[in-house]
């Protein structure tokens, strides 16, 4: 008993990596592989035609190439430290690899070099975000080349070296974040210090951050930056030294990652929200507390669906409630920042809302995730997860109110009580709509009526299933917007009234979403109704169908009436057998005549004479 | 069992949260070299969490772990331990023959060997060797994590509710399989529900709510006094 060699762990580890290789690929068919290819091929022209069609040729003025080299730098900066923050998160939970469970159970517990067993992967994976973020970088250099000055092969080169360091960054933090096993608050709270550092350097709030140094890089063909390579060397160290301690990685995270993931992706797909998230709760160990925060009261509920829900609040776990005091924050400070003219941060203060209140709709998403319980009630289950909604609603106005607290702060330019108080609960509670629409809408259908539609509406469908819960939150912020006109106009009327008066169309978006709560089953089975008899096909089925229980019918009705007759006939011949006795005596046949009573002669002739 | 040899495992000072639930209290314990153990309690008394933690599968919140004098995270620890779950794990597109060579490879073995063979012919797997085990049955699968376990070689072997799934031959023949490693030397430290196998091992230890409630030679009877039967 004792340790392989780095060689020997080498050998054998890669000789079964290789035949299994060969017989995965060996079980690929070309036409699936081809089939793979076209769609990635179609899925990225679309996506380079929108871009472009969306930036558009017209040259930048010297006064937008000006802000570009300002503030391109910083923004450029943003997305490294978001690539930063997000691979600092991922590494604490035992990421980026995603091994297979047996390869965790029989591969990192045997004494092979987990080094050896672990690079590979790490290499493979590494290659191809590599790849991914030279080609997204690229292709962004050529479209931004038809507005800004500079060379065309400059521009690609400077954008995919950009693509590689962010890459090389956030991947290199988050293999030394799993190596040397940082714990999961301490890696937030670093990889969000040098977001909140980047976002307030590109505000000019903050002083140099070194991400904008790494943001030169993007913006290297209008003003080259030599500094600004040094991002690229340490995503280099970082990956190296992530490789060195990638050994050091946790198999209880590994595990529970390997399970996760791969139903974590397949949930994307599908585009179930509510899935999504039970499952990143799950790979992030956030489980309700044990012991709640308070107490339940002994006595028998009188609401019993609003006291399940007021259980399930007094059970968050700390990080539910941290994250909901954040989102409030960023809501109430994007609130100000609408306030002061940043008009599109209200798509920032709903969207944050939004994911607050989707924690909120824990209880009716627990309805929503056992349909085998719900549909045994003695009543439609639209009933119970209308009855959820109050308590949605309240901890979601709450949340709303901790922002519009954050934007009324007296410090610089606030927004006015009224306004934002307004704003802060109808927010909440189209945030909470939102979130409602989100839990209870759950995946697609596999197969309905809508499958087999044309891309175009498929798509659409995808896209209003996606962007509608958010969108609904996002309303819930524009009493700010009407506020803020009124007070930057003539004040007739004031900014709390003019917020007021979008007070009635927001009431009837909850209605409407309160009745889609309620009577969605019954919509859904309307809609597949109405979809059905649309159908030319559907019809035909369904005429052949009727033809057939009508012939069926009438094949009934016959049987039964010859059975009746059937009945009729030998219940009189029962009769008459009785009766029989009473009213003659059987004559003995007739002399020479055979074959019993019948009436009709039997016999020869002669014997019947 | 030479007196030089080290415990083949030393847990000081063990525990194991999840935030606010405790799994597995403060728990020091010595095992022996070749000594059998079997670890007894109840559903969530901590027996499946404190043999994770031995194998390397769960990081403890708090203590320390040696095996055979190496700390548990040492590559010599890995060698020494062999882990049978409760939850056979294998791969989708490996024969069981693939399996036992590929494992007994990975521990510096020679791959499939007569000891591989025997073991599936003992379990009733002769005729399953060259199938892929997802396809196994839960008792199939459980068996073939047996023969995993037991085909590369190790000086303490974890067992977690080893009887769950397999029939009554299936059983049997483990039990002997568990004494033969035990004669042949071996520490062995067995998860049960069954109380009746305490009567085959030199020590118990029961558990309740993750905390050690008793530690020595226990009857069937002490055992379902301990743990409610």
């Amino acid at each position: 008993m004792s340790a392989l060699t780095i060689a020997e762990s080498s050998a054998v580890v890669g000789e079964l990596r290789r035949a299994r290789r060969k017989r995965r690929v060996a079980s690929i068919h070309w036409v699936d592989a081809l089939y793979q290819v076209y769609l990635t091929g179609l899925v990225s022209v679309v996506l380079i035609v929108l871009l472009s069609g969306a930036i558009g040729d017209e040259k930048v003025s010297a006064a937008g190439i000006a802000d570009v080299k300002e503030y391109g730098p910083a923004a450029a900066g943003v997305l490294v430290a978001l690539a930063v923050f997000f691979g600092l998160r991922s590494g604490s939970r035992g990421g980026p690899l995603a091994l297979e469970r047996p390869d965790v159970r029989h591969v990192l517990l045997s004494p092979v070099d987990r080094g050896v067993a672990l690079r590979g992967p790490a290499w493979r994976q590494l290659r191809f975000l590599v790849g991914v973020g030279a080609a997204v970088g690229a292709a962004t250099g050529q479209l931004v080349v038809r507005r800004l000055p500079g060379n065309a092969l400059e521009w690609i080169v400077f954008g995919a070296l950009y693509g590689v360091t962010v890459v090389g960054l956030g991947y290199g933090c988050a293999l030394l974040a799993s190596g040397l096993k940082i714990k999961h608050g301490l890696a937030s709270l670093v990889g969000g210090l040098l977001l909140l550092w980047s976002v307030g350097d590109l505000l000019g709030k903050a002083p140099l951050s070194p991400f904008t140094v790494v943001g030169h890089i993007a913006v290297w063909p209008l003003e080259p930056d030599w500094l600004a390579l040094a991002g690229v060397v340490l995503a280099v160290v970082l990956v190296l030294a992530g490789m060195r301690w990638v050994s050091g990685i946790s198999l209880e995270a590994a595990e529970r990652r390997t399970a996760l993931v791969g139903q974590m992706r397949f949930a994307v797909t599908l585009q179930d929200l509510r899935t999504v998230l039970v499952l990143r709760r799950q790979l992030s160990q956030e489980h309700p507390r044990s012991r709640p925060w308070i107490r339940a009261a002994r006595r028998t509920p009188k609401f019993p669906v609003w006291h399940r829900g007021v259980r399930s609040v007094a059970r968050w776990p700390l990080s539910r409630i941290v994250r909901g005091l954040l989102m409030a924050a960023v809501a109430g400070f994007s609130m100000r920042a609408v306030w002061n003219g940043t008009t599109p941060l209200i798509a920032v203060a709903g969207m944050a809302l939004w994911i607050a209140a989707l924690d909120a709709a824990e209880p009716l998403g627990q309805e929503v995730d056992h349909p085998g319980r719900t549909e045994t009630f003695p009543f439609p289950r639209g009933q119970v997860f209308t009855l959820h909604l109050p308590i949605l609603f309240v901890m979601s106005t709450v949340i709303g109110l901790l922002g519009a607290a954050v934007a009324a702060a007296p410090l610089g330019a606030s927004v006015p009580v009224g306004p934002a108080v307004f704003t802060g609960v109808m927010a909440g509670i189209l945030a909470a709509s939102g979130a409602a629409i989100s839990v209870v809408q759950g995946a697609p259908d596999p197969v309905d009526t809508l499958s087999m539609v044309t891309p175009e509406i498929a798509g659409t469908r995808t896209v209003i299933r996606t962007a509608l819960p958010p969108a609904i939150a996002v309303l819930g912020i524009t009493p700010l917007l009407a506020a803020r006109a009124s007070f930057l106009g003539k004040q007739d009327p004031p900014p709390l009234n003019a917020a007021m008066a979008l007070a009635l169309p927001l009431a009837i978006v909850v209605v409407l979403v309160a009745g889609y709560v309620r009577f969605r089953d019954e919509i859904r089975t309307f809609m597949a109704e109405a979809s059905e008899n649309m159908s030319p096909t559907k019809a035909v089925e369904r005429q052949r169908e009727e033809r057939l229980a009508a012939e069926a019918r009438e094949a009934e009705a016959l049987a039964e009436s010859k059975r009746r007759a059937r009945e009729a006939t030998s219940a009189s011949q029962r009769a008459k057998a009785k009766q029989k006795p009473k009213s003659k005596p059987v004559s003995p046949p007739p002399e020479g005549v055979r074959g019993g009573t019948s009436a009709k002669p039997i016999g020869r002739k002669r014997d019947q004479k | 069992m030479s007196a030089a040899q080290p415990p083949a495992l030393v847990a000081k000072d063990l525990t194991k949260t999840y935030d606010d639930l405790v799994a597995l209290q403060t728990m020091s314990i010595e095992v022996p070299s070749g000594q059998s153990m079997a670890l007894i309690g109840h559903n969530g008394s901590g027996k499946s969490t404190f043999l994770r933690m031995v194998a390397g599968l769960l990081d403890p919140t708090g203590g320390e772990i040696e095996i055979a004098g190496f700390d548990l995270t040492d590559v010599e620890a890995r060698a020494t331990t062999s882990f049978l779950p409760d939850d056979p794990v294998l791969y989708d597109d490996l024969s069981l023959r693939e399996h036992a060579e590929y494992i007994s490879k990975l521990h510096g073995g020679d791959g499939w060997d007569d000891y591989a063979e025997s073991l599936c012919h003992r379990l009733g797997l002769e005729d399953r060797i060259d199938d892929l085990p997802s396809r196994f049955s839960r008792g199939l699968r459980q068996k073939t994590a047996i023969v995993l376990a037991l085909v590369r070689p190790f000086s303490l072997l974890l067992v977690d509710e080893p009887f769950v799934g397999l029939d009554q031959p299936g059983k049997l023949v483990l039990l002997d399989l568990l004494a033969e490693v035990h004669a042949e030397g071996a520490a062995t430290l067995v998860a049960t529900h069954d109380p009746t196998y305490v009567e085959r091992v030199d020590r118990s230890v029961a558990l309740r709510d993750g905390e050690v409630i008793f530690d020595g030679q226990a009857s069937v009877e002490e055992v379902l006094h301990l743990v409610g039967g």
